[in-house]
């Protein structure tokens, strides 16, 4: 049988193991001084017996039996004496001296320090437990000597009760403890989450912040968590050094060759160098796109614009694509429609590209005739924008690698396209901490894109 | 008299492409190599416009922007930049910068841009009710368009790319233009989407009429106007 959640949460075990540890300390902190009062109450009645009975030998070897019977009752009238149970029996048994009646059957006549059950002493209206030592003196008569313990007894059930109030005080505060103990740890690790998290969002800049915790485990996680994000941001910013200045060193040729193109185009009136000229700038430009929007997708995957989300209506923004496209549509056999109702913080020029390219794609791959539906709905924190056709649609088993970059299906179907429209809707969906999602529009390709309303 | 306009680019094949077209078009060009002598040409003055590449050796395009702005030069500046992302532009138009331009560019784009510039920097900036071209009559209160006599209908958007297109009447707009200035769009379509809107608009404009209004430039955009 599996546990539920949780209890197979580490908080919760962590949590129950301080609590249950607080407990078992406590306990056994309370236990031990009981045991240590106990004890030091009964070693205070056995030095007073085992001191009244070497008195009372004393005296018997300097005045005998008589003496000693005589210091017994002395002894026993002083008032110091409330608690003392003394006897003295001739060697069968008679009563001699002092304040108990009978010989207890069950004691020695030679013993130790024991604790009795209850005697009655002369004059006392109910037995009293007592702590007593026995000895047999040389003329063959018997010795008893006690001290009531009623009173030690009464402080150790007192101890004892207290002890039960001190645990159950112990519960809450044992919770207590467990609670704020629990409580640390997880905002220790709760911080160092939260910057995981927001790196992960993509802000490389961001460290868990040093604290003091210096040379613990969490001071060493912290350590290697902002170790190794030191080493991403470093790598992230070469390659974001290597691919700006790669664009860059591209650019600056295209820029000479279209000049070049412009220029000739200007001089000659030569109409078939003309269309041959056209032809030239139109791949110059593609190649252009394709690298603005490589460059573009590696600025979305690195985080870069983040700073830059407004609050934008998307459904007026999708029918404000749906107008812009709505001539080319037209012309090229298709029908636009936009719909629906959605606000979220986004980056507007991204998501319009996006949205674009992926509009330029419905019109490359869709059926012609058929028609292009833009739509964008909210549920939860999220709005999905949609862009479905109803042309052939992408086989489930090949989406993913429609979404790679330059992953294009089937080169010979579209020589033009340069395969990063859905890369660039992909990069820029998570660039809002969103996702992508490529369905079957039945027949047809419906695109998902899945935005947070509120910047995460 | 000939325009003065400063160029500061560092890569000698781009300047001497923009010298050579500027100077074509009737203007007087300096180059600066470097953001320092570019600098130091811009604080002389007397400019009418100042052509800014993003990345320069020594100091950095922005930076040198920073500093004409910073000395109280309010000369009109194009910023050419190879980095094509948004924000690059965003970055560069909040520095300061009048109007941003990404390599590669069409010479017909810098030129247009810069026209524009430069005729934004002397005109009037006088609120219009009306504009005309030719026959081509817009009531901007009334938002009715006619062609002598003959009354024309547009859709919103239609009204406002011939509006843009009367508000700069005689000049080459090309179609990342129209794309800011009517559409307010800031990326790339991808397809010429604008074509076909300029031709819907032509097709209500000029058909049927002896004078052709709204010309292709070819390799640029499109020009309104009465001469072909």
């Amino acid at each position: 049988m599996r546990l539920p959640a949780i209890l197979r949460s580490s908080t919760t075990r962590f949590f129950a193991l301080v609590f249950i540890l607080q407990l078992i300390s406590g306990t056994a902190l309370l236990l031990f001084v009981r045991h240590i009062i106990a004890d030091e109450l009964e070693r205070t009645s056995r030095t007073l017996v085992t001191a009244l009975r070497d008195d009372l030998i004393a005296d018997y070897e300097h005045e005998g039996s008589r003496g000693l019977r005589q210091l017994i009752a002395t002894r026993l009238a002083t008032t110091g004496a409330r608690d003392a149970a003394v006897l003295l029996d001739d060697p069968v048994g008679n009563h001699l001296a002092g304040n108990i009646e009978d010989w207890p059957p069950f004691l020695p006549f030679n013993a130790g320090w024991q604790v009795t059950p209850p005697l009655y002493r002369v004059g006392r209206d109910k037995p009293e437990q007592m702590g007593v030592i026995s000895t047999k003196l040389p003329d063959g008569t018997h010795l008893l000597v006690g001290h009531v313990i009623e009173g030690d007894l009464r402080v150790r059930r007192l101890t004892g009760e207290a002890m039960i109030a001190a645990l159950l005080l112990a519960i809450p505060l044992a919770l207590l403890g467990a609670i704020v103990a629990t409580r640390v740890i997880t905002a220790r690790v709760e911080r160092i989450a939260e910057t995981a998290r927001r790196v992960g969002m993509g802000d490389l800049s961001l460290r868990v912040p040093a604290d003091e915790s210096r040379g613990d485990a969490f001071g060493d996680l912290a350590d290697a968590i902002n170790l190794m994000l030191a080493r991403i941001e470093a790598l992230v910013a070469e390659l974001r050094v290597v691919t700006d200045s790669l664009a860059h060193d591209l650019r600056s040729p295209l820029t000479r060759l279209s000049a070049t193109i412009d220029r000739a185009m200007r001089e000659t009136d030569d109409e078939a160098a003309v269309a041959a000229l056209e032809r030239v700038g139109a791949e110059a430009d593609t190649l252009l796109a394709m690298l603005s929007t490589a460059l573009q997708i590696s600025r979305a995957e690195a985080g870069i614009g983040r700073d830059r989300f407004v609050s934008t209506d998307l459904g007026r923004m999708l029918e404000d694509l749906a107008e812009v496209y709505g001539p080319l549509a037209e012309e090229r056999g298709f029908t636009l429609t936009a719909s629906g109702q959605g606000h979220a913080d986004v980056h507007r020029e991204l998501v319009g590209q996006a949205l674009a390219n992926l509009v330029d794609n419905a019109m490359k791959y869709g059926r012609a005739g058929g028609h292009i539906r833009l739509s964008v709905a909210s549920h939860g924190d999220f709005v999905s924008l949609l862009v479905d056709d109803d042309g052939p649609g992408i086989p489930a088993d090949q989406r993913e690698q429609a979404l790679r970059r330059f992953g294009r299906l089937d080169p010979a179907r579209q020589p033009g396209g340069a395969g990063l429209g859905l890369a660039l809707a992909a990069a820029v969906s998570r660039l809002h901490g969103g996702g992508i999602e490529l369905g079957d529009n039945q027949p047809g390709l419906s695109v998902r894109l899945s935005l947070p309303r509120v910047r995460a | 008299m000939a325009q003065k306009i400063l160029l500061i680019e560092d890569d000698a094949q781009t300047a001497g492409y923009i010298v050579k077209g500027l100077t074509e078009e009737g203007m007087t060009v300096d180059h600066a190599a470097n953001g320092r002598d570019g600098l130091f040409h811009a604080t002389d003055g007397g400019y009418d416009a100042i052509i800014l590449d993003r990345m320069l050796p020594g100091m950095d395009g922005m930076a040198v922007l920073g500093a004409i702005r910073a000395g109280g030069i309010h000369t009109p500046v194009l910023m050419l930049s190879a980095l094509a992302a948004v924000d690059d532009r965003v970055a560069g138009l909040t520095a300061g910068s009048d109007d941003y331009l990404t390599k590669p560019f069409a010479f017909a784009e810098l030129l247009a841009r810069l026209r524009l510039m430069l005729r934004r920097g002397g005109g009037s900036a006088q609120p219009t009710t009306r504009l005309s071209c030719g026959g081509l009559e817009m009531d901007l209160l009334s938002r009715k368009v006619k062609r002598d006599a003959r009354p024309i209908e547009l859709q919103p958007r239609e009204f406002r790319l011939l509006e843009y297109l009367l508000r700069h009447k005689e000049q080459v707009v090309t179609r990342t233009m129209l794309l800011e200035g009517v559409w307010d769009y800031h990326f790339d379509p991808g397809t010429n989407v604008i074509d076909v809107h300029v031709s819907r608009l032509r097709r209500k404009i000029d058909d049927g009429e002896t004078v052709p209004l709204i010309h292709t430039v070819r390799g640029a955009g499109y020009r309104l106007g009465t001469e072909a």
